[in-house]
């Protein structure tokens, strides 16, 4: 394992998380983009007023090929992708015992978590 | 499919300005939205957070692989954007339209001020200098000195932290990244390198802007019909951005850019006390 010159922190793990943010950027703009390309093929109005965000709908307006389906993964996987890469920082940290930087990633991870739950209680 | 087609053709615009001039496409997006397309301030922001998203992505990606980004110093800040952005995006859907407009409006002159002025040159560090903080560095155990990278020594933590809180808020009810603030607290105040700041800034855009996104998305905040268009625009906006910028003359760019801003804020300030 390559370590950082200055302060011991492993290259692979700048490496990993820049692999999991290019790969999570990549994947939901290819969603978002095959989701505008089925909504032009369906001559929707994109000003008309999309549909609302029902978890439950997602998987199955992908699979019947609606746009809104696409579109709604495309958002999800462009807001988690960040998440994902605090939790894979979270994982390198624990590994090299670095317990300090492991609370912070946790306490982010916390305050995402916090914001869906403030949100869902909210209501829309 | 007009729309659509100007949406996506929009977001192109706002993704290749932003990039060339180093300030993201989030700035462009809202007004885009509301004044070119007469949408709600929410919703606008709301599309612009998952641009912002999306964008640093991937350019956040490159900085890390290069090594420029400061992952731990990004990480500590990221706690106090999250928590800004939280308290911003829960804000957003309480103030009034007009107030964040005028909120928006005054942004918009404060960066056509500071790209007037233009930005001071980085104070250079010697080599030798630069050798004997490493090893102070080094010898030094401390949490602080832990965030601290090759050449600099991180300082004033706690601004950074408060400015971190009010990067986030802005993020949140403004829709841009937040780097406005972020690029200056952590090289002016912090004495972290421009470029290290800017890398880390960028890195930091994507859990800032996620924090209040998450928000929009649940509470209804976020169309998905103009979503998409607009963020697939703005990413292969910046991406082309990024590989023509040398071959830009970016001060003829810039004059241009502050016309559009002073416009564009004299548009949102109409349509605050309309």
């Amino acid at each position: 394992m390559t370590a950082d010159p200055q302060r011991g922190l492993p290259a692979d793990l700048d490496r990993s998380i820049a692999r999991l943010l290019t790969f999570g950027t990549y994947v939901s703009v290819a969603l978002l983009g095959v989701g505008a390309v089925l909504m032009f093929a369906r001559r929707i109005a994109p000003l008309a007023g999309g549909p609302p965000f029902q978890p439950e709908l997602v998987l199955d307006d992908v699979v019947h090929l609606r746009a809104a389906g696409f579109m709604w993964l495309g958002l999800l996987a462009a807001i988690a992708t960040p998440a994902a890469r605090v939790a894979a920082a979270l994982v390198g940290f624990l590994r090299r015992g670095e317990r300090t930087m492991a609370i912070v990633a946790v306490l982010i991870l916390a305050v995402i978590s916090l914001s869906v739950v403030l949100a869902q209680g909210l209501g829309a | 499919m007009i729309d659509g087609l100007i949406l996506i053709v929009g977001g192109m615009a706002a993704g290749l300005f932003g990039s060339l001039l180093g300030l993201g496409g989030g700035l462009l997006i809202v007004p885009l939205l509301t004044l070119v397309f007469n949408l709600p301030l929410l919703t606008a922001v709301g599309v612009s957070l998952v641009c912002v998203i999306v964008t640093s992505g991937a350019s956040a990606g490159v900085y890390l692989e290069r090594r420029v980004a400061n992952l731990r110093l990004g990480m500590v800040l990221e706690l106090f954007t999250a928590v800004g952005a939280l308290a911003g995006g829960l804000a957003a859907f309480i103030l009034p339209e007009n107030v964040l407009e005028l909120l928006f409006a005054a942004l918009l002159v404060y960066v056509a001020v500071t790209m007037l002025r233009g930005r001071d040159p980085e104070p250079e560090v010697g080599e030798a200098e630069s050798d004997a903080m490493a090893a102070d560095i080094a010898a030094d155990n401390s949490f602080r000195a832990s965030l601290s990278g090759p050449g600099y020594r991180v300082r004033h933590l706690g601004f950074g932290a408060v400015g971190s809180v009010v990067a986030g808020v802005t993020s949140a009810l403004l829709g841009i990244g937040g780097g406005l603030v972020k690029v200056p607290v952590m090289h002016v105040v912090m004495g972290v390198p421009l470029r290290v700041a800017t890398a880390t800034s960028n890195l930091m855009i994507g859990i800032t802007a996620s924090a209040s996104a998450i928000i929009y998305l649940l509470r209804g905040g976020i169309d998905p019909y103009v979503a998409s268009p607009t963020a697939v625009g703005v990413f292969f906006g910046a991406s082309l951005g990024s590989r023509i910028a040398h071959r830009i003359d970016v001060k003829i760019l810039r004059g241009l850019f502050v016309a559009i801003l002073l416009y564009t804020s004299w548009q949102m300030l109409q349509r605050a006390f309309a």
